[in-house]
């Protein structure tokens, strides 16, 4: 499927959370902090998810997030609106990631997820999903696992990764493409126990 | 060694091609109903696609790494007031400015000096003419200069005299001997002729061309 490919546009819903962000960078815009604070709080974890992919070093990652928003707030009234709000932030977080990947020094995804950093509540199954995951991203490029996050994880399309990312929409489909080979390469046997384990599930 | 998919029909790479977009719902409900139909027959795709829907379901899991949003925020706000408004690492960029300036300026420096020597060394007429210790002290290289030595009885009347007569004038001298250098004032009269009226004019002792040559 090309960018120019028939895609679903924008549901009520994306439309409404693109509203309500414009008008919060507006309100930063105008130097409100009660905005920044809500759109901090709303971006927080989708952050989170996207750079833990990169560093699982949480000083870093507040660290960024905290540049990235710097960053929105001093550029919010720049914003023109060529894209969704969601897109212009996580590229910003994107860039700041890098900048901090260079700074600090990338650490490998590791193969298997220190019992202490796991959530107390997190269910088996939850857990066993991890590890797949976590064998399956550590076979991938940098860039490979930023694809793979923006489109699975935050479900953006083609067009919004290449902006995200600067780069041609050709290059995202590369590199997706070339992801999902490994992916498939590395982890069939693991999603062929994960359906099994799903499957006798009640 | 990568393995590309192994396609059981050509109908697979759309399918294959589509599947991330219809996880999604950015994919039409054409597409949609499409792939549905596809799956129905293609069991290779239908495993892809079930591994598909569980990665997606992997990544939609909450972040394992535990970040403190509201210190995190407490942070930011704090950052917005402090006096230095910046990223941190604005400091490399500071840092690799100052460098930049102060090589700048070093190379503006000697493009200055450079500029003032190559000024002084090729205005005309500024150059101090160059010579060795054992030349002569510069003398006058005059057109057709004469040494002449007045006797110590010739008044300076007669000399004057002389000399207007001749139109020539004292163009140095006078030396350790009494010799002082004339040279015509005008250069159209005849060295040697000028020089035989001195010869034989009351009150001469000497006269003789000054050679450029000892």
């Amino acid at each position: 499927m090309s960018s120019t490919d028939a895609i679903k546009p924008m549901n009520d819903a994306d439309l409404n959370t693109d509203a309500t962000d414009r008008q919060l960078l507006q309100r930063m815009a105008a130097g409100d902090r009660t905005a920044l604070a809500i759109l901090y709080r709303n971006y927080h974890g989708r952050l989170c998810r996207f750079l833990s992919r990169q560093t699982r070093r949480p000083e870093v990652i507040e660290e960024v997030i905290n540049d990235c928003f710097w960053i929105a707030w001093q550029k919010a009234g720049d914003f023109r609106g060529d894209s969704r709000v969601s897109t212009w932030i996580m590229g910003i977080a994107y860039r700041c990631g890098l900048k901090a990947l260079r700074q600090h020094g990338e650490e490998p995804v590791e193969d298997n997820i220190p019992e202490e950093r796991m959530p107390a509540d997190d269910p088996d199954e939850d857990r066993e999903l991890r590890d797949w995951l976590s064998k399956g991203l550590e076979r991938l490029s940098h860039d490979q696992r930023v694809v793979v996050e923006l489109v699975y994880g935050e479900g953006h399309t083609l067009d919004d990764v290449a902006a995200i990312m600067q780069c041609p929409v050709g290059t995202v489909k590369a590199r997706l493409f070339h992801a999902r080979v490994k992916l498939r390469n590395v982890l069939p046997a693991l999603a062929e126990r994960s359906l099994t384990f799903k499957e006798q599930a009640p | 060694m990568t393995m590309l998919p192994n396609y059981s029909s050509q109908d697979c790479p759309r399918a294959w091609e589509m599947m991330p977009w219809v996880l999604q719902a950015s994919a039409t409900q054409e597409q949609g109903e499409w792939l549905t139909h596809h799956l129905a027959h293609c069991e290779a795709c239908r495993a892809e696609f079930a591994q598909q829907k569980r990665l997606k379901q992997a990544m939609s899991l909450p972040s394992h790494v535990d970040v403190d949003m509201e210190a995190g925020l407490q942070r930011l706000l704090g950052r917005l007031d402090a006096p230095v408004e910046a990223p941190q690492h604005v400091h490399a960029r500071r840092s690799g400015g100052w460098l930049t300036r102060a090589l700048a300026a070093a190379v503006l420096i000697q493009a200055i000096g450079i500029g003032a020597l190559g000024l002084k060394v090729w205005t005309p007429g500024d150059s101090a003419t160059y010579r060795t210790l054992s030349q002569e002290p510069a003398t006058p290289a005059t057109a057709g200069a004469i040494r002449v030595v007045p006797d110590a009885g010739m008044t300076l009347a007669d000399w004057n005299a002389l000399l207007h007569s001749l139109q020539l004038q004292v163009v140095g001298g006078p030396n350790d001997v009494g010799a002082y250098t004339v040279a015509p004032a005008a250069s159209t009269a005849s060295q040697q002729n000028t020089l035989q009226q001195l010869r034989a004019a009351h009150g001469i002792r000497l006269a003789e061309p000054v050679s450029d040559t000892p």
